[in-house]
């Protein structure tokens, strides 16, 4: 009886041990994850002579405070952070809205031979976007441009005089390049977060809709629209975070300075020649502070759009 | 007008090992606001029936008509059928009242206020009315089963389909729905496909039972005809609580040599089973007498296994032998008592066995119909 | 009702009546009875009618996202294979002829490529693996029902939600050598001194650790950094994993006796295969994609220590606008790519995961 009762009060203390060690790990990992934000979010704040002098993660002292750094990272990203804005928004409704609609037809409705077509499209995820480049370019600079001026100045010739020519140039162009270019290679991914989600709608359900009358369009609107409003938020919000890092494309398509975005600036602001590390830390800061509210807001869904990517 | 009728329908499915044949020629007239019942074990093609009727599965071959058009190639839509499915298949995001006017919405352009009328006039009659702003999810599921009931009769159809609906409910609740469902094919006298695993329900709600195995029609007949006449020994086994007894015999002249006992048939019944000799004898739990001694002819020893008590009757479980494996099943009066162990004298009445080949499964005699008792009326 | 019912039934029967009106004569199936039906203009009878009606509907949905996804993306493959083949470089428009496979042999000859290709193999090895190892152990301390489980979940995750850019930024600070953090912790414990000893290169001068320049570090900096940024990804998927093992596994291993380790190795991870494979498929594309943090850090010329395919492929293309050879590179970047998921998408549908 009494060696009972000690057994289960050593036990209970092993494993309070135990879990304290556990929290002290976990703890520990919160600090390995978080200490270059932390760092970077102090170092800010900080004079440039104060950064150097000081530990990284330590805050600013009194004399070193100072939110010049701040100030002038905000005023080198600030066209980009919109620009950034303007062209991720509309590419990521364009992969939310076609990626919705592909898997509907690629799942809802059944067929022989779709998993075909969902093999092709589904391996457009894992494609390394270099493979992908110089066509890119060729694409939106050479062959579109000529195609357009040749239709244009053809077809509108008395009004343009033969001389039209596609604002290459242009840097609202160019971030709608950006912006399609992001929308397509958005299509894959988004099509298999909502395939999965679709797989999981009852058959008998769409089954009785078809019974009730509704055509194919019908079922989607008034069906699978309405049911996939929350994957439609895992959707959004993932793909606005990955087209709004992008660094890649944007390198490749942009390079009018008024058009670039916040990635392109914050690129530009790190690579310059003095190391004044308070205003990139700032820049970091600055060009992360929406894709970390949305994560901060929406944290759930980014987990679960990270997770069906597999 | 609404008669449905399947004309030698066939269905098969092309699976990695070839064909699978799920439907094999089935033909069932099902006369207008008839009550069919299709019954059968899992995967012997019922469901595939159905939804070939309904126009969610293609047909392989032969046709189905309704009202004398052929439907084969329709679209389930312009069939003019409605559908209740095993999981009732509500739309989640859609109030009851969306949910029942959805179908009409998409397929008549009747106005909404007529819409409206109808659909409230339907949960009136099923007795949802109050829940009609509500969810699905807000729903207990016998009021989801209603709710699936409405969204087919709003539509008026022309052939009511219905795949397992009672099946998610609990007992007591099926029972009800039961009775409730009968009366409302009784009332709207809608031509009703009925599919079902359970015989109990095939046996107390329709006009006619079509049981189906492996894809292939075993009978189709009223609930008594498949009880007490059955084509063969597959519907003999399916249809009744418990099952009937079978014992594989040999005929050697009148008589039937089984392992452990011998039958003596009467003149009649031999001429009956003449060019068979292996013969499988037949009777219902229910048929089996209990003998004050197996003096008589065809009564025999037995030993109690095991006994059921059932409240109004008791199931006993009987050996011929104490240490025989074969078993068989007798019902008694909920007042006889039967203890294990017992030894005790049973009559198999010549008027109550079943026989059939051995071979092919068919009927050769059914037990001779007793007068049917009828009751008269009070006036 | 009743009333409604007669209409709507005169409705449906001219509906039917127009609908019959099918035009098709052919394949008239054998039905053995040869019933007869008199129907006006009856159909006959079509085999898989249903199924060819079904890509017919579905085709508005998914057909046109699937061409403009497919031109973008298997088009641009294929165009650019096609320019691999050319001599293009320069300024002005490609010329498609002179077809042959020389800038993959320039490739064999160019040490460049060869560094760049062994970075790339050694990056995608290394922080894939110890990505998931990393993954794996974070996902099992979660799993032990904890208390703030989703806050510490959306900790260790947060990382991924940054870009590539603001991450090669943060980590260019930490990696600083005079003033970054982990120099100043080294010198705070004196251990500066012993490090540069053990990692400093043969003929550096340097008495601080460069982490960055040193070919000793630079690509084990990168490496470590991208884990930092990844890890989360690994522990999501394998949280996800753990989740879908029944607490019976749990007891059962508990009952017959098995350590808590024991009970892990034995019979909890050999679960998590699936996780494993789908996030190491993610993760290795994730490092061939490592372009973003690297330009990010050291721009397009990140030296022989940290080049690799993907950065070098930018270099030569956008920089040195040899674009016949930067197409080269990027095939060979793309070929490794399908050797990573090409067995995967075949063992998913192989499994009927698609």
């Amino acid at each position: 009886m009494s060696t009972g009762t000690r057994d289960y009060v050593e036990e209970l203390r092993d494993m309070d041990n135990s879990r304290i060690g556990l929290y002290a790990v976990l703890l520990f990992g919160i600090v390995f994850y978080l200490f270059p934000v932390e760092t970077a979010v102090m170092t800010m704040f900080k004079t440039q002579g104060e950064f150097a002098r000081t530990l990284p993660f330590a805050p600013p002292s009194a004399d070193g405070f100072t939110l010049s750094a701040l100030a002038t990272a905000w005023n080198t990203l600030r066209p980009g952070l919109l620009n950034s804005l303007v062209m991720a928004i509309p590419a990521t409704i364009m992969s939310a809205l076609l990626g919705s609609l592909t898997a509907y037809g690629l799942t809802t409705i059944s067929w022989r031979g779709q998993v075909g077509v969902v093999v092709f499209i589904i391996a457009g995820i894992f494609i390394p976007y270099q493979a992908v480049l110089v066509p890119l370019a060729q694409f939106w600079y050479q062959i579109l441009p000529g195609l357009l001026n040749g239709f244009v100045n053809t077809v509108f010739g008395f009004i343009t005089g033969g001389d039209w020519a596609y604002p290459s140039r242009n840097g609202y162009v160019q971030l709608f390049q950006l912006s399609i270019t992001h929308g397509a290679y958005g299509i894959p991914i988004c099509t298999l977060l909502f395939r999965s989600y679709y797989q999981a709608i009852s058959d008998e359900m769409i089954e009785a809709a078809r019974l009730d009358g509704a055509s194919a369009f019908s079922i989607y609107r008034n069906i699978i629209l309405p049911l996939s409003l929350p994957m439609f938020a895992v959707t959004l919000i993932y793909q606005f975070t990955q087209v709004y890092n992008d660094l890649l494309f944007a390198l490749v398509l942009v390079n009018e300075p008024a058009a670039q975005v916040a990635t392109q600036r914050l690129a530009a602001l790190t690579g310059g020649v003095v190391q004044s590390f308070n205003t990139t830390m700032a820049g970091a800061i600055v060009a992360a502070f929406p894709t970390l509210l949305v994560y901060i807001v929406f944290g759930e869904q980014f987990a679960k759009g990270v997770a069906g990517e597999n | 007008m609404a008669q449905l009728t399947l004309d030698n329908v066939t269905k098969t499915f092309q699976d990695d090992d070839g064909e699978i044949i799920a439907v094999d020629n089935v033909s069932v007239d099902i006369e207008d606001g008839e009550f069919l019942c299709v019954v059968g074990p899992s995967g012997c093609g019922k469901s595939t029936t159905l939804r070939m009727i309904a126009g969610l599965e293609d047909i392989t071959s032969g046709e189905i008509r309704l009202g004398g058009q052929i439907i084969n190639d329709q679209p389930p839509a312009r069939r003019n059928v409605a559908m209740v499915f095993q999981s009732y298949a509500l739309y989640p995001h859609m109030t009851v009242r969306e949910n029942m006017a959805f179908g009409l919405e998409e397929s008549t352009d009747m106005p909404d206020s007529e819409i409206d009328q109808r659909v409230e006039e339907a949960t009136k009659m099923l007795g949802i009315f109050d829940l009609i702003d509500r969810k699905p999810g807000e729903l207990s599921g016998g009021q989801q089963q209603r709710v699936a009931l409405g969204r087919a009769i709003v539509r008026d159809p022309e052939v009511f389909l219905m795949d397992e609906p009672l099946a998610n409910l609990d007992a007591k609740l099926k029972a009800e729905m039961r009775t409730e469902l009968q009366h409302l094919q009784e009332d709207l006298d809608v031509t009703t496909v009925y599919v079902t695993h359970d015989q109990t329900e095939a046996m107390t709600m329709s006009d006619r039972i079509a049981i189906l195995n492996d894809g292939i029609l075993q009978q189709c007949a009223t609930p008594l005809e498949c009880y007490h006449e059955p084509n063969n020994l597959f519907v003999a086994g399916f249809i009744g609580e418990p099952s009937m007894n079978f014992f594989p015999t040999t005929r050697e002249g009148t008589t039937l040599r089984a392992d452990r006992f011998e039958y003596e048939l009467g003149d009649e019944t031999a001429a009956a089973v003449s060019e068979t000799t292996n013969v499988t004898l037949g009777i219902r739990p229910e048929d089996i007498e209990l003998a004050d001694s197996t003096a008589a002819v065809n009564t025999f020893e037995a030993v109690v296994d095991v006994v059921e008590p059932r409240g109004n009757e008791n199931t006993a479980h009987l050996q011929f032998d104490a240490d025989a494996d074969e078993q068989f099943t007798m019902t008694v009066d909920g007042m006889t008592s039967l203890k294990s162990g017992q030894r005790i004298s049973v009559a198999f009445p010549e008027e109550a066995i079943h026989l059939f080949d051995t071979g092919s499964g068919e009927a050769i005699r059914n037990r001779t119909l007793d007068e049917i008792e009828t009751v008269e009326s009070v006036v | 009702m009743r009333e409604i019912l007669s209409r709507l039934r005169a409705a449906g029967g001219g509906l039917r009546a127009a609908i019959s009106r099918d035009e098709s004569n052919g394949d008239q199936l054998a039905t053995d009875g040869g019933t007869t039906v008199t129907t006006a203009g009856d159909d006959t009878l079509r085999k898989s009618l249903p199924v060819e009606w079904e890509l017919v509907e579905s085709a508005p949905f998914w057909l046109p996202p699937v061409l403009l996804a497919g031109f973008f993306v298997y088009g641009a493959i294929a165009w650019n294979f096609l320019l691999s083949l050319t001599d293009y470089n320069g300024l002005g428009g490609a010329t498609y002829a002179n077809f042959d496979f020389s800038m993959y042999a320039r490739m064999l000859n160019d040490g460049a490529f060869w560094h760049a290709a062994q970075n790339t193999v050694v990056l995608l090895v290394v922080f894939t693996v110890l990505c998931l190892a990393l993954g794996l152990l974070v996902a099992i301390l979660i799993d032990q029902n904890i208390r703030f489980e989703n806050s510490f979940r959306t900790i260790y995750l947060l990382p991924m939600s940054l870009s590539f850019v603001v991450t090669a930024t943060m980590w260019a600070w930490v990696y600083n050598a005079r003033s970054g953090v982990f120099n100043q912790l080294l010198r705070l414990f004196n251990l500066e001194g012993l490090l540069v000893g053990l990692l400093r290169p043969a003929g550096v001068n340097a008495e601080v650790i460069q982490w960055l320049s040193w070919n000793t570090t630079a690509l084990a900096a990168v490496i470590f950094a991208l884990i930092w940024q990844f890890s989360g990804y690994a522990m999501v998927v394998f949280l996800a994993g753990l989740r879908a093992i029944p607490q019976a596994h749990y007891e059962a291993a508990r009952v017959d006796g098995a350590t808590t380790v024991r009970m892990y190795m034995r019979v909890i991870i050999p679960q998590l295969r699936a996780s494993a494979v789908s996030a190491s498929v993610v993760l290795m594309v994730f490092a061939l994609k490592a372009f973003d943090f690297i330009y990010a850090l050291r721009g397009s010329q990140p030296g022989a220590n940290m080049d690799i395919l993907a950065t070098m492929m930018y270099r030569v293309a956008f920089d040195s606008l040899q674009w016949a050879y930067g197409s080269a590179i990027a095939i060979v970047l793309f070929a490794l790519a399908l050797l990573v998921i090409g067995p995967y998408l075949y063992s998913e549908y192989r499994r009927g995961e698609l």
